[in-house]
């Protein structure tokens, strides 16, 4: 159990540290994170602390998808950036970068375009919701960073997202 | 590690600046360019005559006699030309391996080496998307793109721009003498420039052989044999010669060795009268045409129509040295002498052998004013 | 031809010899006058004997250097080269009287001789005569240049160059060369950084690390300079390196914007680009020190892909102000857009020519990617490619050929380097030793 814990909060720092950061490495492994804990009681950073950025990742989802071509946000996305709101309300420690994407099937730059537009939906809904504008800010990866690899719809469609990444520390 | 990364990268940077630009930095001009100044153009003229007696680097200013005589000339002379070697090595006639005095015979492999790696769409594109549509076969990308489509030549044909008979000596009874000929063949062409993206994707498998276009070989029959232009024709103009005036009239030849004679312009109507028929003048043009090379001329040149004038010899081959521009239409001076030069390569290698010319009708021919105009060659 | 004309010609011909007494066909001129219309296009062939070494040592260069003349002047598509043992006369000497009628006797059309010396200080020395083999004269007058023993490759392309001008009456491509985003790893993590090499893939050098993903680089008119797009910070930025020295600096943006989609104009000193504020991307321009910005455009949809005229004075842009995005062309100082692509799909990242009268684009059309050019007006579109992705066209500094990205799909999917002919033929990978993307071509080297 003890072991248990520790890796839980390894990984949960994991989490934070990759969150601080730009690397490529973020982008495909955060969904793994929290299967280290999930029969840990409440374990700071874990993902049954509702504190916890692994927490926001999986219990209030941390993504939106996106139809082609489109940054409207769809119900489904609202209620979850409803969860987003509420979290980011009540964690007001934390800041966030939203960041949008694309799929594959599109011109590099004009993706880059194309997920500016996503994330700022979606920045435009959390502020609405009541989170600071100066805590959000937006970044669009276009086709740089697809999460999933193969090229049909059912990743496309898991690509074209607006992923909200918590950075920890108010300025 | 950010650290790291700019330490390695800022090291790195000057390594490659070095590599880059130590060569050459120092030196403030990387390039010293000047004109060739070992000999002067005298004395290049000079020493050709002092190393070889005659013609050579000066058949241009030959007549045209002097130059057919040459073509045969220097060959046997020039001792350092074994025969076996000097001819391309994937001739089939068995027989005879001498150097062949006749036409310019390309080497039949580099023509099917240049194939350009156009692939077949990758095979799980069709396998998903299978299109609706038919397997009609289309123009097929080939390297070559000429008036009429033609099918991919027998393997062993030699390319030619003139379609051959294959002639064999034959020791039963030879009328004539001839030269052994090699079959030959127009070199595969279609009739437009196929890109991929106009290739139409079929639904068949990818991985197996295209269809063959078989809807373009009656074409290719009925376009090549009209061509009266070079019967059983060798390069032996008296035999040519004495065969066109014993029967009387231009296309009227091609009777006799093409065999089956499809409908040909102005075959049967051409009068035995002086003027020249639009029988006669199409196959001078089509004969011209087969050689007239735009592929490599510029987007300013394929939009500069050249006349040119040209004085033919009795042997119904051009002389050279009379080839000149008359004028030209659009482009500029320097297009003019870039479509010009293709026009000039044209009518001397199709040229080579004679075009098709009624004898006696030489006073109509003179003289050529042949005006090159590639606008239709533009839009393929 | 069809039966159909065969016959209608054949009637035609027989109308007109019937009805035409002889006298009326006599030539009034005197002299038959013909229209040539049709033609062939065919490679070229050519013979390029082995360059002569003139100096002892030289001969290993000149067999290297004849042999990147060769691979220049065949790669273009519009040559074919005469295999060497098909040759009935040996050049020995670059000075000796060319046998016209042994490379007639081959149907060689072209010839080029050509002799390599070096000396003591490592300076090599190249020379050339080219010859029209059936008009039986040289083509221009022989040149020579001389460099660096490291510079032989540009030696070789500054002959081919000289070569294909000669023939086709078109400036060269040979002495140029491409910067481009060089890729490695997954397609979910790939790692990106800036390579630049000579127009055939060879000299590969690297110009940033992978530590932060690079986007779509521009050569500076002259070449000495790049713009990029770069996530140093962690969002995307516009960069300019400068080629000699490898230093670089942000152009300035205003903070939580995003810059990317930076082009040169001709002046080498405009820049523009696109600007992302609130989710919405305009095109701006600034100089390439970062002053004086202007707004070009200011619409809620996305502007994005700009290219200028050779002149400078007009640019093509990608927009989807109509719905999907489509190209547009507006003056470089703002103003009204008019929209040049009708056909069907989606058009992006149009480039124009350096020759001004066409422009390529990318575009998308029933799930799959085309690389296409169409006149300045949007006339005559011609789609040149087709594959699961290709994009990202770029000319050489002739206008003739075309450089660009194609993608495979799936999971194992990879970036490379293509070029085709602006006629559509002539298609092939561009060599880069490795995934490759977003190629820029630049100019021709001094």
């Amino acid at each position: 159990m003890k072991i248990l814990a520790r890796a839980a909060l390894i990984a949960g720092a994991l989490a934070l540290c990759a969150c601080a950061k730009t690397g490529a490495d973020r982008f495909g492994n955060d969904v793994a994170l929290g299967g280290n804990a999930a029969n840990a009681g409440i374990i700071p950073g874990s993902a049954n602390d509702p504190a916890s950025a692994a927490y926001f990742q999986q219990s209030v989802g941390d993504r939106v998808l996106f139809a082609v071509d489109q940054s409207t946000l769809t119900p489904e996305g609202r209620a979850t950036l409803q969860g987003q709101a509420q979290w980011l309300m009540t964690n007001s420690d934390y800041t966030a970068v939203i960041e949008g994407h694309a799929d594959e099937q599109g011109t590099r730059e004009y993706n880059l375009a194309l997920g500016a537009r996503r994330a700022n939906s979606v920045q435009e809904y959390l502020i609405s919701q009541g989170v600071a504008s100066s805590r959000l800010r937006v970044v669009s990866y276009g086709k740089e960073r697809p999460i999933e690899v193969c090229s049909t719809e059912a990743c496309y469609a898991k690509n074209r997202r607006a992923v909200t990444v918590l950075a920890a520390g108010m300025s | 590690m950010h650290i790291g990364h700019y330490i390695s990268g800022v090291g790195h940077a000057g390594f490659i600046a070095a590599l880059l630009f130590g060569g050459f930095a120092p030196t403030p001009e990387p390039f010293e360019v000047t004109e060739v100044a070992v000999i002067t153009g005298d004395e290049f003229d000079r020493m050709v005559q002092a190393a070889r007696p005659p013609q050579t680097a000066t058949d241009v200013a030959m007549p045209a006699p002097p130059d057919d005589a040459q073509s045969d000339a220097p060959a046997p002379a020039q001792q350092d030309t074994p025969p076996a070697t000097a001819t391309p090595k994937v001739t089939q006639a068995p027989e005879a391996e001498t150097p062949p005095p006749t036409p310019p015979a390309p080497t039949p492999e580099a023509d099917v080496s240049d194939e350009p790696p156009r692939i077949a769409p990758p095979p799980q594109e069709q396998a998903v998307l299978a299109p609706p549509v038919s397997d009609r076969p289309v123009p097929r990308p080939v390297p070559r793109v000429a008036p009429e489509p033609v099918a991919r030549p027998e393997p062993e044909a030699k390319p030619d721009p003139v379609q051959r008979e294959e002639v064999v000596p034959d020791d039963a009874l030879p009328p004539i003498p001839q030269d052994p000929q090699e079959a030959t063949a127009p070199e595969e062409a279609t009739t437009e420039i196929v890109t991929e993206a106009t290739e139409k994707p079929s639904s068949a498998p990818t991985a197996s052989l295209r269809p063959k276009t078989r809807p373009n070989l009656p074409a290719a029959v009925a376009e090549t044999k009209p061509a009266p232009a070079t019967p059983p024709a060798t390069n032996q103009n008296a035999v040519n010669d004495a065969l066109a005036a014993a029967l009387g009239g231009g296309s009227a030849s091609s009777a006799a060795s093409g065999g089956d004679s499809p409908p040909t312009d102005g075959n049967g109507t051409a009068p035995s009268g002086p003027p020249m028929t639009a029988g006669d003048k199409d196959a001078l043009r089509v004969s011209v045409q087969r050689c007239w090379n735009v592929g490599s001329l510029s987007a300013e040149a394929m939009r500069t129509t050249v006349t040119v004038l040209v004085e033919m010899g009795r042997d119904s081959k051009p002389i050279h040295a009379t080839i000149r521009r008359l004028g030209y239409e659009g482009g500029n001076e320097t297009s003019a002498r870039q479509a010009f030069e293709a026009a000039r390569r044209a009518i001397i290698r199709c040229g080579n052998d004679g075009f098709d010319l009624p004898a006696e009708k030489y006073e109509h021919w003179r003289e050529l004013e042949l005006v090159f105009n590639p606008e239709k060659m533009r839009i393929k | 031809m069809t039966p159909v004309k065969t016959l209608a010609r054949l009637a035609l011909t027989a109308l007109v010899a019937l009805a035409t007494p002889p006298a009326a066909i006599a030539q009034d001129s005197g002299r038959l006058r013909l229209e040539i219309t049709d033609a062939v296009i065919e490679p070229m062939p050519i013979a390029v004997p082995q360059f002569i070494a003139e100096s002892a040592g030289a001969s290993d260069m000149a067999a290297r250097i004849s042999q990147v003349v060769v691979d220049d002047l065949i790669g273009t598509g519009l040559f074919r080269q005469i295999p060497s043992d098909a040759f009935i006369s040996q050049v020995t000497a670059f000075s000796s009287p060319v046998q016209y009628a042994d490379w007639k006797a081959i149907n060689a059309q072209a010839l080029i001789t050509g002799a390599v010396s070096t000396d003591a200080n490592g300076l090599i020395n190249v020379k050339f005569r080219l010859y029209d083999v059936f008009a039986g004269q040289e083509l221009g007058d022989g040149l020579q240049f001389a460099g660096t023993q490291e510079g032989w490759r540009r030696m070789a392309h500054k002959v081919a160059d000289a070569v294909y001008n000669r023939i086709t009456g078109e400036g060269g491509y040979f002495d140029s060369r491409v910067v481009y985003v060089a890729e490695a790893g997954p397609k979910d993590q790939r790692q990106k950084r800036l390579g630049i090499m000579d127009y055939d893939g060879a000299n590969v050098q690297y110009l940033t690390d992978s530590s932060a993903i690079v986007l779509a680089p521009r050569f500076s008119p002259t070449g000495d300079r790049i713009l990029y797009t770069s996530y140093e910070t962690g969002f995307p930025r516009i960069y300019v390196l400068d080629v000699a020295s490898v230093g670089r600096r942000a152009l300035p943006i205003p903070d939580g914007d995003m810059a990317f989609s930076p082009r040169f104009g001709p002046d080498g000193n405009t820049v523009v680009f696109s600007l992302t504020q609130g989710g919405n991307t305009d095109l701006w321009r600034m100089t390439v020190d970062g002053a004086s910005p202007v707004r070009l455009t200011n619409a809620p949809s996305i502007e994005t892909a700009p290219s200028f005229s050779p002149d400078g004075s007009r640019i093509v842009i990608e927009s989807d102000r109509s719905g999907t995005p489509q190209l547009y062309v507006m003056d470089a100082n703002g103003g009204e857009a008019t929209r040049i692509s009708f056909g069907q799909g989606r058009y992006g990242t149009p480039v124009w020519s350096p020759r001004g009268d066409l422009i390529a684009f990318t575009k998308q059309n029933k799930g799959r990617f085309h690389i296409g050019v169409m006149r300045v007006d949007g006339s005559e579109e011609r789609l040149l490619t087709a594959s699961f992705l290709d994009e990202g066209p770029t000319w050489s500094p002739n206008g003739r050929v075309i450089m660009f990205t194609r993608e495979t799909q799936g999971a194992g999917g990879e970036a490379r380097l293509y070029s085709v002919d602006s006629t559509g033929r002539n298609l092939k990978p561009v060599s880069t030793g490795g995934a490759a993307s977003d190629p820029a071509w630049g100019p021709l080297q001094k």
